[in-house]
């Protein structure tokens, strides 16, 4: 998530940030990758229904470009378009400088969205 | 007298009982053991030497049942697989490391039949390629396991996809 939050930095999480609302596009999120401990901080760009893609870097959902203004390093990604399937959210870290296959992202589960951080 | 006797009695059969529990494994034990042991043959210490790599590769067949299944993200790598693959699989794996240290964490077991165990937990590699490369991977994985003649063997893992590209 860098620049946003530097690697291995430490944060906390507000679990009930989410019990009676939806995360919202560019909300930061914490997503339970495996285990009870093992966390990622990742931004909602898109949500369940929606048409997500990259073009030359650039993200756009439903065929429009999407303003990130948190996203400050440079991106080169590709990636066609696809739907996000139904109870998901499409999420992705701030860094994208590196290659697209190296970078955890991707569309995940409502249930795996624990919270957001409250720093 | 006879109360006396009867405290006795009754201590010895507390700590009989305190005695079987703690010396005779429980089923989650005997499955958590499972995992140690794959864990250990998996890791790599940079002064193995080629007779301990070759049983290593043989005990880690020793785990799973025939055939086992594998379902990963990587669609080349599910599939069903004979022990000698798997250990196969594993060796030709392991060469590519300098120092490898495979190591589970939150193993939580439940029991659907008596013969079967149902396992979540988080894997985690930490390792060196000869290549120099510094390698960390943690995945959630879902494993069933199959208790045949008083072992637990590998059934089934299961990669979890929790980021769908």
């Amino acid at each position: 998530m860098e620049p946003t939050y530097p690697n291995g930095g430490v944060n906390f999480c507000w679990r009930l940030q989410y019990l009676f609302s939806e995360p919202k596009r560019h909300d930061v999120v914490a997503v339970r990758f495996a285990g009870s401990q093992v966390m990622l901080l990742k931004r909602v760009v898109a949500r369940e229904g929606e048409q997500v893609e990259f073009r030359n870097g650039k993200l756009y959902v439903d065929g429009k470009e999407i303003e990130e203004p948190y996203v400050r390093l440079p991106c080169n990604w590709n990636l066609p378009s696809r739907r996000v399937e139904k109870d998901r959210v499409y999420v992705v870290g701030d860094n994208r400088s590196m290659p697209i296959e190296g970078h955890h992202f991707g569309q995940t589960s409502k249930i795996r969205i624990i919270g957001a951080p409250l720093l | 007298m006879k109360i006396k006797y009867l405290l006795v009695g009754v201590l010895m059969v507390i700590i009989g009982i305190v005695l079987v529990v703690k010396v005779l494994p429980s089923e989650e034990k005997r499955v958590k053991k499972r995992f140690h042991l794959l864990s250990e043959w998996i890791s790599k210490s940079p002064e193995e030497n080629s007779f301990i790599m070759l049983q290593k590769m043989k005990d880690i067949g020793t785990l799973f049942l025939e055939p086992c299944e594998l379902k990963a993200q990587n669609e080349s790598l599910s599939g069903s697989y004979t022990r000698q693959e798997i250990s196969a699989y594993a060796g030709s794996a392991r060469s590519h490391f300098f120092e490898l240290d495979f190591k589970f964490y939150d193993l939580h077991i439940t029991f659907p039949e008596k013969v079967i165990a149902k396992v979540t937990l988080t894997a985690r590699l930490i390792g060196k390629l000869k290549t120099g490369e510094q390698v960390d991977e943690i995945r959630e994985l879902d494993c069933l396991l199959k208790k045949i003649d008083r072992k637990w063997f590998f059934n089934q893992i299961e990669v979890i996809e929790v980021l769908k590209k």
